[in-house]
C-alpha cells in the first residue's frame, strides 16, 4: 500500500488561496471551515521586513498526536489508505480534545458561530442528518472516514481527499495532474494549483517524484520539534511560521 | 439525628424549591438553545475549543477530588477529630461529581454515544479514556463508601478498604484529570508535569471551600446550633488547615505565574502578562479569592468566627472558579500556528448558553445537597467527645 505524502514547493507558491477554494468546493466545506487554506505571515520592518504564506493541510502525521488522545478511536490512522488520518463521524463524541492536541490547527468543529456570514447553515438547513444541506453536493460520502457534508457534533478535518485518491490505479508513484490517466484521482488542491507547487505522490516508492523533491530540494516538514512527523513536506524558502507577536492594526 | 439542621425543615423545602426552579429554567434555556442553533449557541470555537462548560466541568471534578482528599484525613489517615466532617464531605464529593458531569453532558457534541463509543473503543493512549474509567470508578467507590457510612460502619476493615481505595480512586482520578492538559506539548501554557499537584492543591482548597458553606448552610450559618465536636473542628484545626492550603495554593499559582512571565515564548508569557493579568476579573479573583481570605484566616481571632469562615468560604469558591477558567481558557487564547499571520489574542467570552449550564451546575448540586441533608444525618459521626489524643491526632492532621 502506498504512503500518501503531499510536498508544497515554496518558491512556486503565490498565495493565490485556488487551492482553498478548491478544497471548500470539492469537501462542501463551510465558509471559513478551511481544512486548506493559505496562512500569511509578515516579519521583520523595512528594510528587511518580508512577506510570506503557507499553505495548510492536514499534515496527515506518522505519529498523530490527535490519534492518541481520541477517547473513542473516531480519530485514526488508516494505514490501509495510505497513512490518511480519518475522523470517523459515527463514532466522533464531539470532545474536541484531538483539537487541542493538533499542533498545527487544522481540525475543525463546524457546529459552531459562522465564521463568514452569512450563516450557510440557516440558508441551507441540514436535512438527513447534515449539519447543513449545500443545493450541490459531491457524490462521494463515507461518514467513516469524514468524507462528505458532516453531521452535528462532530470535528471534520482534510482527507487528502481520499475519495479520489481511493480510485487511483494501485502502485502508482505519483498523482501527476498533467497525466490525463490520472487527473481525476488527484487531490482537488493539487490538481487546481495554478503555478503547479504542490505535488502528490507515494513517500514509500523510491521512484517517486514527491521522494525526489524532498531529496534534492532538501524537503522539510514543520513543527518537527513535536514528534508529530508529517506526511507534507515543504520545499524552499519560509518554510516556517513566525512566532505569534501583537501588534496593533495599522 | 440534629435538630440543628435548618435544611430539614421550611427554608431547606424553600431552598429547594428555588434550586430546582433555577435548575429547571437554566437547563431547559441550555437545551432549547442547543436544540435551535446546535452548538452555535456557544461561543467556544475551533480557535477555543474549551470554553466556559468545561472549565466548570474541570472546577466542579476537581472540587469533587478535593472533597474527596479531605474525607481520608479522617477515613483513611484515621484523625479522629475529623470525623464529623467524613459523611459530609462524601456526600457532597458525589454530588459535586454528578454535577459536573451533567455540565459535561450538555457540552458533548454526542453524550450517548459516549456511553457506547469510549468503552468499546478502548483507547487506552487516550488520558480522557482514563478520566470516564477513573471518575466512574471515584462515584462508585464514593457510593459504596456512603452506604458504609449510613450504616454506621465507620471503622471495619472493609469499610478502611474502601475508605483507602476511594481515596486512591480520587489521587488517580484528579490526577489524570490534570494530564489531560499537563501531556499537551503543543499547548505550552499547560504543559507541565507538576500540575497534577496544582490541580491537587486547588481541588482540595475549593473542597475545603465547599465543605464550609454547606456545613453552616445546614445550620443556618449558627454554629451554636452545629454539633459539639463540629464545634470544636471549625474553632480549632479546620481553618487552621484551610489557611495552609490557601498558603500552599497561592504560592504554586504565584510560581507558576512568575516562571510563564520570565519565559520568551509568547504561548506562555503572552498568556500571562496580555491575557491573565490583564483582566480585572483575574485580579479580582487572585487577590480577593485567595489572598484575601489566605490573610483572614492567617489571623487567630478572625479564622474562628463564623462569618470570616463562611466570608472566606464563598470568596475561595468564586476565586479558584475564575481561576479555573482562565487556566482553560489561557491555554488556547494565542492562535495555534498562525504566527504573525494572527494580529490578537483570541477573544473569548461565555455566551448565555454556557453561564446557563454553569448555573444549572450549581443548581443542581443545592438540590442534592438539600435532599442529601433532608434524607440522611450528613453530620453523624462515631465521635461524641473529645480526648487528648484525638486533639493532638487532629494538630498532626492540620499541620500535614
Amino acid at each position: 500500500m502506498a504512503k500518501w505524502g503531499m510536498v508544497i514547493d515554496l518558491d512556486k507558491c503565490t498565495g493565490c488561496q485556488a487551492c482553498t477554494t478548491a478544497c471548500g468546493m470539492e469537501n462542501n466545506t463551510l465558509p471559513g471551515e478551511n481544512w486548506q487554506d493559505v496562512l500569511f505571515y509578515s516579519e521583520g520592518e523595512y528594510p528587511s521586513g518580508q512577506m510570506k504564506w503557507l499553505p495548510r493541510p492536514c499534515m496527515q502525521c506518522e505519529d498523530p498526536s490527535c490519534v492518541h488522545v481520541c477517547p473513542t478511536r473516531a480519530t485514526y490512522k488508516d494505514m490501509n489508505a495510505g497513512g490518511i488520518v480519518f475522523v470517523d463521524w459515527n463514532k466522533c463524541i464531539g470532545c474536541k480534545y484531538c483539537m487541542i492536541a493538533c499542533p498545527y490547527g487544522v481540525r475543525f468543529y463546524a457546529d459552531e458561530k459562522p465564521l463568514v456570514e452569512p450563516d450557510l447553515k440557516n440558508i441551507f438547513p441540514g436535512e438527513n442528518g447534515q449539519l447543513w444541506s449545500p443545493p450541490y453536493q459531491g457524490p462521494d460520502e463515507d461518514w467513516r472516514r469524514g468524507i462528505g457534508v458532516q453531521p452535528k457534533g462532530v470535528v471534520s478535518k482534510c482527507t487528502f481527499c481520499y475519495h479520489r485518491v481511493s480510485k487511483a490505479p494501485e502502485g502508482v508513484a505519483d498523482l501527476d495532474e498533467d497525466d490525463p490517466e490520472l487527473v481525476e484521482f488527484v487531490p482537488a488542491c493539487v490538481r487546481t494549483c495554478p503555478p503547479k507547487a504542490r505535488y502528490f505522490g507515494d513517500l514509500d516508492n523510491p521512484q517517486s517524484n514527491v521522494n525526489r523533491l524532498i531529496g534534492n530540494k532538501r524537503g522539510v516538514r514543520l513543527r518537527d520539534e513535536t514528534g508529530n512527523r508529517p506526511q507534507v513536506y515543504y520545499l524552499g524558502a519560509g518554510a516556517g511560521v513566525p512566532a505569534f507577536q501583537r501588534r496593533e492594526r495599522s | 439525628m440534629n435538630d440543628g439542621n435548618v435544611m430539614k425543615g421550611g427554608a431547606g423545602t424553600g431552598l429547594l424549591v428555588i434550586s430546582l426552579l433555577v435548575m429547571v429554567a437554566s437547563f431547559g434555556y441550555a437545551a432549547s438553545s442547543l436544540a435551535t442553533h446546535g452548538h452555535a449557541a456557544f461561543n467556544a470555537s475551533s480557535n477555543v475549543p474549551w470554553g466556559q462548560p468545561i472549565s466548570t466541568y474541570l472546577y466542579f471534578a476537581l472540587a469533587s477530588s478535593g472533597l474527596g482528599l479531605l474525607a481520608a484525613i479522617p477515613l483513611v489517615f484515621r484523625v479522629k477529630a475529623y470525623y464529623p466532617i467524613a459523611k459530609r464531605c462524601i456526600f457532597l464529593a458525589f454530588i459535586v461529581l454528578v454535577s459536573g458531569m451533567a455540565v459535561l453532558a450538555m457540552e458533548l457534541g454526542h453524550t450517548f454515544r459516549m456511553l457506547w463509543a469510549i468503552p468499546f473503543g478502548m483507547q487506552v493512549q487516550s488520558a480522557m479514556f482514563w478520566m470516564g474509567v477513573l471518575y466512574l470508578l471515584d462515584l462508585l467507590f464514593l457510593m459504596w463508601k456512603f452506604q458504609r457510612l449510613e450504616g454506621k460502619d465507620w471503622d471495619s476493615k472493609a469499610a478502611r478498604q474502601i475508605g483507602i481505595a476511594s481515596f486512591l480512586g480520587v489521587l488517580l482520578a484528579s490526577g489524570n484529570l490534570a494530564l489531560i492538559f499537563g501531556m499537551m506539548s503543543m499547548r505550552p501554557f499547560w504543559f507541565d508535569g507538576s500540575l497534577p499537584i496544582y490541580f491537587y492543591l486547588t481541588g482540595i482548597a475549593s473542597g475545603m471551600a465547599a465543605l464550609v458553606f454547606y456545613t453552616y448552610l445546614a445550620y443556618g450559618f449558627k454554629r451554636e446550633a452545629m454539633p459539639e465536636p463540629l464545634q470544636r473542628l471549625l474553632t480549632g484545626n479546620l481553618p487552621v488547615l484551610f489557611a495552609a492550603l490557601l498558603g500552599v495554593t497561592l504560592l504554586f499559582v504565584l510560581v507558576r505565574m512568575v516562571t510563564g512571565l520570565y519565559s520568551n515564548m509568547p504561548e506562555v508569557s503572552l498568556v500571562w502578562s496580555d491575557y491573565i493579568l490583564a483582566s480585572p476579573v483575574y485580579h479580582l479573583s487572585l487577590w480577593g479569592g485567595l489572598l484575601l481570605p489566605f490573610l483572614l484566616l492567617l489571623s487567630p481571632n478572625l479564622r474562628v468566627q463564623s462569618g470570616v469562615q463562611v466570608l472566606c468560604s464563598v470568596l475561595v469558591f468564586a476565586g479558584l472558579f475564575a481561576e479555573r477558567y482562565f487556566f482553560v481558557v489561557g491555554g488556547q487564547v494565542i492562535p495555534l500556528f498562525k504566527g504573525t499571520w494572527a494580529w490578537d489574542i483570541i477573544h473569548y467570552t461565555p455566551s448565555a448558553a454556557e453561564w446557563s449550564l454553569t448555573f444549572m451546575g450549581a443548581a443542581m448540586i443545592f438540590v442534592l445537597y438539600v435532599l442529601g441533608e433532608k434524607y440522611f444525618n450528613l453530620s453523624d459521626s462515631p465521635v461524641t467527645t473529645a480526648a487528648p489524643e484525638t486533639s493532638r491526632a487532629a494538630t498532626a492532621g492540620a499541620g500535614a
